[in-house]
């Protein structure tokens, strides 16, 4: 069927390639020269659709923010089975959003989470995020024994109802860290505190 | 109003650490178009609407996204040594594309081994967190198969040039294609990676007959569910009853807010072939 196909384009070629010679002494008769191939009008981006390797993640494993002396390892997490993010235990060890952007993504948010506290263990250590300092160096290391270098550009106390999840969560836009707890007032009649706090860290070279 | 701006840049500052707006999305009024080059042996130039768009394009390569206004277009594809259009390999095709839709067009043998063309619609409904979707499209010169994944079939019954779709966890399969019916791989093994929030679009194509059956992949990220909240505090030993604005104003904080409500509502529908 190709070869079939091919031939007959080739034929069309052939024909194409002859043109009506002026009149003229039969020795004089020259072929006429190839019409010059076509250029493409606009450059869309091709490339080969072979099956091949996807970029593994590398995980974090411990943040630490030397000023405040917070050194806290981190799990893979992901979602249970209401949405929510899943949150290790262990108020002293924080939760990486596995299905998100890690240290060495091109983009998106590295999202870090830990308990602020619970009844039976107290107050954690990410109770201390909400009094960091614009610009203190956060270290993420990370599963490959890198280490990656950040400094906070905001911290945020925002109403879990009104948290921008999305962007939050973001897996396109500028590399980045986020760090997150909860605050604000707690809330007997909600079980809960009524605040996230955040931390946003951006990348030092 | 009580969120606080404990500390940093003023209005809009989620924003301002660049939050993407999608590089390359479907819109109200345009459409996403892919172009996969599924016959083997032939390098094939690809005409829209007269003007040559793909020139010289590869078996087993894949083309786009092109974002295009909704409308009709007209494709033919010729040979890449032809001069113009007057007499495709395939087509002339009027392909319809509507708005806020991601098509991929393949040039493709038929189950009989012809060359023809299909357009396909990609699915980009939101995936739950943690699992991809898997999509496989039989465009083989190859009778009806069966899709395995490790070892066991799949989907069954998969005819040329029809598609079949599923959610699965996120993870890696083993996958191989076989006639309907058998085990025997005609297409594979070969690792398939499942990615969180990801369509992964295979090809089965080439021809039976002439023993170069290939898989092809195409991927469109950008479909994943955000986790509904971050449930991070249960003890109520650190409740911050004071309810007094610190740190920038109260129209910072609206801005804030303003900002920070904007959701990234517009699909990404972003995709690389791989």
């Amino acid at each position: 069927m190709i070869a079939r196909i091919v031939m007959s384009a080739a034929t069309l070629l052939l024909l194409a390639g002859c043109s009506v010679a002026p009149v003229a002494a039969p020795r004089d008769l020259e072929p006429s020269p190839p019409a010059p191939a076509p250029t493409a009008a606009v450059e869309v981006p091709t490339s080969s659709a072979a099956l091949g390797p996807v970029r593994e993640p590398v995980p974090p494993v411990r943040v630490v923010i030397p000023t405040i002396e917070l050194d806290v390892p981190i799990e893979p997490v992901g979602v249970e089975p209401d949405g929510e993010l899943e949150l290790p235990e262990n108020i002293r060890v924080a939760g990486w959003y596995k299905y998100g952007a890690d240290p060495l993504s091109a983009t998106g948010s590295t999202m870090i989470a830990a308990h602020l506290d619970s009844l039976p263990q107290g107050i954690g250590p990410f109770a201390a995020l909400r009094d960091v300092p614009l610009g203190t160096e956060i270290v993420v290391a990370t599963a490959d024994g890198g280490e990656h270098r950040y400094a906070v550009d905001s911290v945020q106390s925002i109403q879990k109802t009104q948290l921008p999840l999305a962007d939050l969560f973001d897996r396109q836009g500028a590399p980045r860290v986020v760090l997150v707890t909860c605050g604000g007032p707690w809330s007997d009649a909600l079980g809960t505190y009524t605040d996230n706090i955040i931390v946003i860290a951006t990348p030092v070279t | 109003m009580r969120n606080k701006l404990i500390a940093g840049a003023a209005a809009g500052v989620i924003a301002a650490v660049g939050v993407a707006v999608p590089a390359q999305a479907i819109s109200a009024s345009t459409a996403d178009l892919s172009v996969l080059h599924a016959v083997p042996d032939l390098p094939v130039d690809v005409y829209v609407n007269g003007e040559l768009t793909l020139d010289d394009f590869q078996p087993g390569d894949l083309a786009g996204p092109l974002d295009l206004p909704a409308g009709t277009y007209t494709v033919a594809i010729t040979a890449a040594t032809a001069t113009d259009d007057s007499a495709p390999a395939i087509g002339p095709i009027d392909l319809t594309l509507a708005a806020n839709t991601s098509y991929t067009a393949v040039a493709h043998l038929d189950a009989s081994g012809t060359p023809t063309a299909t357009l396909f619609t990609n699915d980009l409904s939101t995936i739950p967190a943690g699992e991809g979707k898997l999509t496989v499209r039989h465009t083989a010169a190859a009778p009806a198969v069966d899709v395995l994944a490790n070892g066991t079939p799949a989907f069954t019954n998969l005819v040329n040039p029809n598609e079949v779709k599923a959610n699965l966890p996120v993870g890696t399969i083993s996958a191989s294609v076989a006639a309907t019916g058998t085990t025997d791989p005609v297409i594979g093994p070969a690792d398939v990676q499942i990615q969180e929030g990801v369509n992964t679009i295979v090809y089965a194509w080439g021809s039976l007959e002439d023993e170069n059956l290939a898989l092809a992949v195409q991927t469109i990220s950008g479909l994943h569910s955000t986790p509904a909240g971050i449930p991070a505090g249960t003890g109520g030993l650190v409740s911050d009853q004071n309810p007094t604005l610190i740190g920038a104003g109260i129209a910072a904080l609206i801005a804030l807010i303003a900002a920070a409500g904007f959701a990234v509502a517009r699909r990404t529908a972003s995709q690389s072939a791989r």
